[in-house]
């Protein structure tokens, strides 16, 4: 864990002054004191079925929040992420009933594609990808609202094929959140371990270079867009399966938890800078705090402020300057 | 260029001035093209019912899609606008005669909703320009922030207008105009006025041109940047207020669907996002193509989510044409 959570990308440059060893540390210094507070405010926070009810709600925040971080260590964004998934719940309700477990494969599947056309749309006609994927935010919602005739469709037949998302349990956890935590630790471990695992961050870091030495950097690109999309269909069949339905914004209020978990853990949004482990510490931030903050007392609606101030203060933390040519 | 000042020369019609203003033909022969499909695929579209009701659905869009012209041309984006669209409708409801606390400040209350949109406008260029966050990054904290706002004063019911003067503005017309349409011409003369007598106005462009031009001449780039950040703000925070007036609450999801279609509106109009061309003139032409759109798809019985669709890829298809040629091979575009 913590030789995970230390600066990958800045160890690589070789050179890590205190001041970025802190600010890397930040996060995981943040999450055990609210870990801290919120238990001092409520002694049964850590008992089996509060922890439970905790990691039932990180599962799709968290997959959304891995997906997003292999196009942030690009230096891109996708916007698009959430209406994805909620996209995604809409073709499983409608597909479930008709073609059953298939639906499961193919769902996802389609959100890759969704993903690599972004990538191809981003990298081939070189427009920034908040805007493509502003645009595709439209687009997959449109779809969604009309495949759906804009209203929740209740999945009955053929959910045992998904019902076990919600409802198995390995040593008294969700299957869910274990699933999605294990994948972060295999991303992980792959950026770590591969040869190749680097690739994102000197995307980030030095798109150029990488170019210039000999790999595709539009296929590299593509790729982090199309894991994103994929990642995003996951998160929909943990929402349809905790749901028992497809909506056609179903997902779409998780869009900002997730950024802003991405963001609070410690990935700087300039690319290069992060990983799958920094947006665990940070989609268990997120996760603590929402349960936290209506623990001590906060009501529900200041959620979003919360959310905005963590985006910005998050990215104000992180960002790169040395690397920032014209902020637009 | 030679040959069209020659032509503008002549006395008359002044042609170029209006390009500039309203942009080249194409989207105006769009928009022409549009109402006359309309007029004919439907009996109701071309009366003058309909025509209100259009002038209505446009006055908004209008005011917040000049707005928004105004960082698009600085190369930048604002995606708080609904969330400020909120948070100013509610501030101006709460603050006008309504009927959930005693406050009745008539039209104080309607400059209060503006300038909580200026306020917002003001921290997101400050938030952008000072501590160097792209725009879009700090305009989606700060639309949250405006929706958790928004969602504060809400507190699980919408507050009612009572002021009938200030709901007369909403419903009422003046010569078969409606009142609405009337602010958002007001708000569309002092938008061009600002955009070309004013040095926010003019060096918008050039800042999105070229920032590092405007940079080395010693222009102070910053100030300007952050006001058209304030004048975006206070235009999305007169649209709140208008959007409040036009149906009677404050509500958390009455700027709902307005970010996109504002975009939408100024890039069919022809200013592009890359930042530099463009202008508010051409933004008129573009939220009237939307509204037209809008409103006449409905009428022929279209089922409106495809137009979201339809906007989502307008916006992608905008911008990859008008940067096609662009392209290169080492360019590093996030």
């Amino acid at each position: 864990m913590t030789a995970q959570t230390e600066p990958m990308a800045t160890r690589w440059l070789g050179d890590s002054s205190l001041k970025d060893r802190l600010i890397a540390a930040l996060p995981l210094i943040v999450l055990i004191a609210l870990v801290a507070v919120v238990s001092a405010q409520q002694p049964n926070f850590l008992g089996m079925s509060n922890v439970r009810g905790l990691l039932e709600g990180l599962a799709p925040i968290l997959l959304l929040a891995i997906g997003q971080t292999f196009v942030i260590l690009t230096g891109g964004i996708d916007l698009s992420f959430a209406v994805v998934s909620s996209l995604s719940t809409v073709l499983l309700a409608l597909w479930l009933p008709e073609i059953g477990p298939v639906a499961v494969v193919l769902v996802p599947l389609i959100t890759l594609g969704t993903g690599l056309l972004t990538g191809i749309v981003v990298a081939v006609a070189q427009v920034p990808s908040f805007i493509v994927t502003l645009g595709a935010m439209g687009l997959w919602s449109g779809v969604a609202l009309t495949l759906s005739s804009a209203s929740t469709i209740r999945i009955s037949e053929g959910y045992q094929a998904i019902g076990w998302i919600t409802d198995m349990r390995i040593a008294g956890l969700p299957v869910s959140a274990l699933i999605a935590i294990a994948l972060a630790v295999i991303a992980a471990v792959a950026f770590k371990t591969l040869s190749r695992g680097r690739t994102l961050h000197a995307m980030g870091l030095a798109e150029k270079a990488l170019l210039m030495s000999g790999n595709s950097t539009r296929m590299i690109r593509i790729a982090a867009f199309g894991m994103c999309g994929l990642f995003s269909g996951l998160a929909g069949l943990v929402l349809a399966s905790s749901q028992y339905s497809g909506g056609p914004t179903l997902g779409d209020t998780l869009m900002l938890p997730a950024i802003a978990a991405v963001v609070i853990g410690g990935n700087a949004i300039t690319g290069g800078v992060g990983g799958p482990m920094k947006t665990l510490v940070g989609a268990l931030i997120i996760i603590v705090l929402r349960v936290g903050l209506s623990a001590i007392g906060v009501p529900a609606a200041y959620e979003q402020i919360v959310y905005g101030a963590i985006i910005v203060g998050a990215v104000v933390l992180t960002i790169d300057r040395s690397r920032l040519g014209i902020v637009k | 260029m030679s040959r069209s000042d020659l032509v503008s020369s002549a006395p008359g019609v002044d042609l170029r001035k209006i390009q500039r203003l309203f942009g080249t033909g194409g989207p105006l022969v769009a928009l022409v093209v549009l109402v006359a499909f309309f007029s004919l695929a439907s009996s109701t579209f071309f009366t003058l019912g309909n025509g209100s009701s259009l002038l209505t659905q446009l006055s908004i869009l209008l005011v917040v899609a000049i707005g928004l012209t105004f960082v698009i041309i600085l190369g930048s984006l604002d995606l708080s606008i609904e969330g400020v669209m909120a948070s100013s409708s509610l501030v101006f409801v709460l603050l006008a005669a309504n009927d959930r606390n005693d406050s009745d400040l008539g039209f104080l209350a309607v400059i209060a909703g503006v300038l909580t949109g200026s306020l917002f406008g003001l921290l997101n260029g400050v938030l952008h320009v000072h501590l160097k966050i792209p725009s879009f990054m700090v305009t989606l904290g700060t639309g949250a922030i405006g929706i958790g706002i928004a969602t504060v004063l809400f507190g699980g019911r919408a507050p009612r207008l009572m002021d009938d003067s200030l709901r007369d503005l909403g419903f009422g017309s003046l010569g078969g105009i409606p009142k609405l349409a009337i602010i958002a011409v007001i708000v569309l003369t002092i938008a061009l006025l600002v955009q070309r007598f004013t040095r926010v106005g003019r060096y918008g462009y050039a800042i999105g041109g070229d920032e590092q031009v405007m940079k080395l001449s010693g222009v102070n780039i910053n100030r300007y940047k952050v006001l058209s950040f304030v004048l975006t703000g206070t235009a999305s925070g007169i649209a709140g207020v208008m959007a409040a007036l036009q149906l009677g609450v404050g509500d958390v999801t009455i700027g709902g669907g307005y970010l996109f279609t504002a975009i939408t509106a100024v890039v069919l109009g022809g200013t592009a996002l890359v930042g530099g061309i463009g202008g508010v003139g051409r933004t008129l032409v573009g939220a009237a193509i939307i509204t037209v759109l809008a409103n006449g798809l409905i009428l022929i019985g279209v089922n409106p989510y495809v137009q979201v669709a339809v906007q989502g890829l307008v916006i992608v298809l905008a911008v990859a044409v008008t940067g096609w040629s662009l392209r290169k091979r080492v360019r590093a575009i996030k």
